[in-house]
């Protein structure tokens, strides 16, 4: 398995599940590219019914199997499809019709009733529709998959870069990655699986197959706030801008579709933003004045698919891809297309592909079986880590005020992964996440990760301002108002009163050493998946529930 | 409160109470001025590790903030600096040496000592709390950093380590260990600085902080403690720990607020300004100038949702910078200065206030007035806007506080200035 986004660990559980022998390579952290870059809304289908029926049927369907499988990464929001001012009023009908069409239920609320459950939205709307939109967490998704995953036997080594996918003739053989500290582990396989997304090209383009995937950049902004407590979405053709998500403690507006030529290297522009905060403005009335914390993009994986139509799947909105069939390569299959509501449908179909190149056939199990923390089937409520706290007040220590983020819960995630970075800390607890972006708890989780040794002064200085570096890059370009003032405090804290400028000078920093390997892949399966050729390293697991 | 704001003549309004509003206040009143400070909220005082920082990087590490300061004037102009003779600085620290009798200073413009920050970084400062001297790098000995278990904003081993790396790569090593205590809290594992600096004032408590001490010290050891011995009783604290431990102990700032060393210096500076008969009004804000025929004849205070127009003879604008809100950006990045509407000079819309690199250069970071040498704000002909207005501290554009370690300096050398200005004009 190749990338390490919801497709990817979906992909390594799914098939762990089956029995397979799996290990899976990821260049960063789990979730570090489109995934964690998403607003969060769990798609009712309701966006697609009217332009894209197929899609809508998807996004419906695995809406149900998620609520039943991964309840506790869903909060239940629901959501609306209101019409707002600069919509077509008779979009609302066709989309009802859509709705019943590819069975999504939708029910016409009055607009009073509507204003009465949410009263920021803007009060000059004409209709509104229900509908089970919901809101998921990503990160939490691919930290409780990765976990079942590991559980089921698979290997996930997150901060592997794949460097080469290794052919034998017409047959790929496996990959070689390299680690953190620059050491090499070759994996070889009977099967691999291309699930890069939007760098997917370039992983075929190793395999010597062309795969045409054209990024498509998507910006999305967060308030500091919940202005509303359902999924808002304008009734009209899917526009940019046209989804307000309120996810965990803030509000999302997304999003933006523009081709980039390079997933890694693109721009957020001014304009992008400001088209963001009008479009929240006519959703919400005052959004544009509220406290912005972040903007950030993420790409998504446009498939252009110029190939003979046999060798891929049926739907449109994802596609498998046999390179055997494709480019008279084996033992290589590419997943892509896609989204991430439908990220466990896509794994199936994977696996599923997977077992014909075996020639097996074993059932996924995913539609039924639930993630950890999700076997009770309760969903996420956004009270629940106060309910937490309000347990532990005086026993534990609060390390991020923001989020909610207690020290138990700091430590063990620091435990379960080899010299975590800040960055990494903030995306599996959302440390950092909140009003303060890190100015209150950075200073904390480096100094505990310290005392605690899992990084040396010179690393956990690093670790300090890498996070003080990626976190301006999502603040700077829409810093304003109270939360300018809120980035001053933070740079009085580090720069003034902590003086990080002058933090001693270090040398480059020093290869990882290798974790103690925690779980082996099991060797039972019929696809062999065994580090070669490295030293003592190679085995190293990225602990990465 | 607001009651006094409407019923007694003033001389000056002071808007703010930080330190520069409070080193102004205090001077005016204590000249026989009356003055009402009128404050939004507490001011960032009570945030600041309250150490007077002069000018402690240019970039380059400063030794001497005293014989720095000329050139760097001349190299900024557009600085606060740049209207601050060596001669009013060194005036304004003796000042306020004399009227902080609660908690005492140490140190002069002639030099930085170094103190360690919350991280391990040596920070140049020029005048400090006693209760922080100790740990003057250019001359301590072998170091003791000890942390309190329940405090989660301090962290010794971090501390030692980088201390030890980081005074190695100056040129003069200074050992450092840390050590943990836990002295009993109740069973409460959270405890902030503030209450932690009340607890410290229980003798009790302080027994089990040095039972702890003593047997962690060797006999060449300074101990170095975060900054939560006491608040309003900081001195004797420090001096019993002292004294019961047989070492010198140095308080090292904790770097989320409140700061307790803040607290103390602006409580010190509040109770003076109290004694000599100042008015503090706090939980209101400037709504803008009262004018009358284009003069500046008062401001318009919003108290309790109701604004009220208040005279003056005098303002001293001490409203803060970009952080405190006394310099105000929107949404398309017009600057502002909210309390009497003064022209502010920065990046214009559309024009670049950030950089992508965190420790860039910020165009953003410098915003705020200018001012004449009298520190009246001028408008873009160079002209004070008002002559009966004066600006103190970091609502003064120019500055880059933060890095250059100047923030405390300029505020209370422009505060000083802003009183002195105007107590010439009332002879």
């Amino acid at each position: 398995m190749i990338g390490g986004g919801t497709t990817g660990v979906g992909v390594a559980r799914d098939a762990a599940m089956r029995g397979f022998s799996t290990i899976l390579v990821e260049r960063g952290d789990l979730a570090t590219g489109t995934t964690g870059r998403f607003h969060g809304l769990l798609h009712s289908g309701g966006r697609y019914a009217v332009k894209d029926p197929q899609a809508a049927r998807e996004c419906i369907g695995e809406n149900k199997i998620l609520r039943r499988i991964a309840a506790d990464c869903i909060e239940d929001t629901g959501g609306l499809f209101v019409t707002t001012p600069i919509d077509d009023p008779a979009y609302a009908d066709r989309f009802i019709t859509a709705c019943q069409d590819t069975g999504i239920p939708a029910e016409e609320i009055g607009v009073a009733e509507a204003l009465r459950r949410e009263p920021r939205v803007n009060p000059r709307i004409t209709r509104a529709l229900v509908v089970p939109d919901a809101t998921i967490d990503a990160w939490k998704t691919v930290w409780t998959c990765a976990r079942s995953a590991t559980e089921y036997g698979a290997k996930i080594l997150p901060y592997h870069e794949v460097t080469a996918v290794t052919r034998d003739g017409d047959r790929v053989t496996g990959i070689v990655a390299r680690g953190r500290g620059g050491e090499q582990v070759q994996i070889r396989a009977q099967v691999t699986v291309n699930a890069a997304g939007a760098w997917g090209g370039r992983i075929a383009a190793m395999a010597g197959c062309q795969v045409k995937i054209s990024p498509g950049k998507g910006i999305m902004v967060a308030a500091n706030h919940r202005l509303v407590q359902t999924v808002v979405n304008r009734c009209d053709m899917p526009a940019d801008g046209d989804i307000l998500v309120p996810i965990r403690t803030v509000s999302v507006i997304g999003t933006t579709d523009i081709t980039v030529s390079d997933p890694d290297h693109w721009e957020i522009t001014r304009a992008e933003i400001d088209q963001m905060l009008q479009s929240g403005e006519n959703l919400v009335p005052g959004f544009a004045a509220s406290r912005m914390l972040r903007v950030w993009g993420g790409v998504r994986p446009l498939f252009q698919d110029d190939a003979p139509a046999e060798t891929r799947d049926v739907t449109r909105a994802h596609a498998v891809l046999d390179h055997r069939k494709r480019d008279g390569v084996a033992g290589f299959l590419t997943i892509t297309g896609g989204k991430l509501c439908t990220f466990r449908l896509m794994a199936q179909d994977v696996v599923d592909a997977v077992c014909t190149v075996l020639g097996t056939t074993r059932a996924s199990r995913t539609a039924d079986e639930p993630l950890p923390d999700s076997q009770d089937q309760r969903f996420y409520q956004l009270g629940s880590r106060l309910a937490e706290r309000e347990q532990t007040l005086l026993d534990e220590q609060l390390i991020c005020e923001c989020e909610l983020v207690r020290r138990g819960r700091l430590e063990d995630e620091m435990a379960r992964r080899p010299a975590p970075s800040l960055d990494d800390l903030r995306r599996a607890l959302r440390l950092g996440m909140g009003p303060c972006q890190g100015g209150f708890c950075m200073y904390r989780a480096a100094g505990i990760l310290h005392q605690l040794k899992h990084l040396s002064a010179a690393e956990a200085d690093q670790a300090l301002m890498a996070f003080l570096e990626e976190r301006w890059k999502g603040v700077y370009p829409l810093l304003h108002g109270d939360q300018l003032r809120q980035a001053w405090l933070d740079d009085w804290i580090f720069q003034g009163v902590l003086d990080v400028e002058h933090l001693p000078p270090t040398a480059p920093a020093p290869p990882q050493e290798a974790a103690p390997q925690e779980a082996g892949p099991q060797e039972a399966g019929p696809q062999e998946a065994a580090p070669q050729e490295a030293g003592p390293r190679e085995t190293a697991t990225g602990r990465a529930t | 409160m607001s009651e006094q704001l409407h019923t007694s003549p003033v001389d000056v309004i002071v808007l703010g109470a930080g330190m520069a509003g409070l080193v102004a206040a205090v001077r005016l009143a204590e000249a026989g001025l009356r003055v009402t400070t009128v404050a939004k909220g507490y001011g960032s005082l009570r945030l600041s590790p309250a150490t007077i920082d002069i000018l402690g990087y240019r970039p380059d590490p400063v030794d001497s903030p005293a014989r720095a300061l000329p050139g760097f004037a001349a190299a900024h102009p557009e600085h606060p600096y740049a209207q601050i003779s060596p001669a009013l600085l060194a005036e304004a620290v003796q000042w306020l040496k004399e009227h902080v009798e609660t908690y005492a200073y140490v140190g002069d413009p002639d030099a930085n000592m170094l103190l360690s920050t919350a991280i391990g970084v040596p920070r140049p400062s020029a005048v400090v709390p006693e209760t922080m001297a100790a740990g003057d790098l250019r001359s301590a000995g072998p170091l003791l950093i000890a942390g309190i278990g329940v405090l989660k904003d301090f962290h010794p081993s971090l501390v030692a380590e980088n201390l030890e790396a980081a005074t190695a790569a100056r040129g003069r090593a200074v050992r450092a260990r840390p050590v943990l205590l836990n002295p009993p809290t109740d069973g409460d594992a959270d405890v902030g600085a503030l209450a932690l600096a009340r607890r410290f004032e229980d003798a009790a408590f302080r027994a089990a902080v040095v039972a702890e001490l003593r047997a962690a010290v060797t006999g060449e050891e300074a101990i170095g403690l975060p900054a939560v011995l006491g608040l309003d009783q900081a001195r004797s604290v420090w001096a019993e720990l002292q004294q019961a431990t047989g070492r010198p102990v140095f308080e090292i700032p904790t770097p989320v607020p409140p700061s307790v060393p803040g607290l103390r210096l602006a409580r010190a500076l509040q109770d003076r300004l109290r004694r000599v008969g100042g008015r503090f009004v706090l939980g209101a804000e400037a709504a803008g100038p009262e004018l009358r025929n284009s003069e500046l004849v008062g401001v318009r205070i919003r108290a309790a949702a109701r604004v009220t127009p208040r005279t003056c003879r005098w303002v001293v604008l001490a409203t803060g910078g970009l952080s405190a809100g006394g310099i105000g950006v929107d949404a398309t990045g017009a600057l502002s200065e909210p309390a009497l509407g003064l022209p502010v000079h920065g990046p214009s819309p559309g024009e670049t206030g950030f950089l992508p690199g965190y420790l860039g250069d910020h165009p953003m970071e410098t915003a705020g007035l200018r001012v004449d040498s009298s520190l009246r704000p001028v408008g873009p002909d160079g002209e004070p806007v008002y002559p009966n207005v004066y600006a103190a501290g970091a609502v003064i554009g120019g500055a880059r506080p933060w890095r250059e370690k100047s923030g405390d300096g300029i505020s209370l050398s422009t505060g000083y200035l802003a009183a002195e200005a105007i107590l010439k004009e009332a002879g």
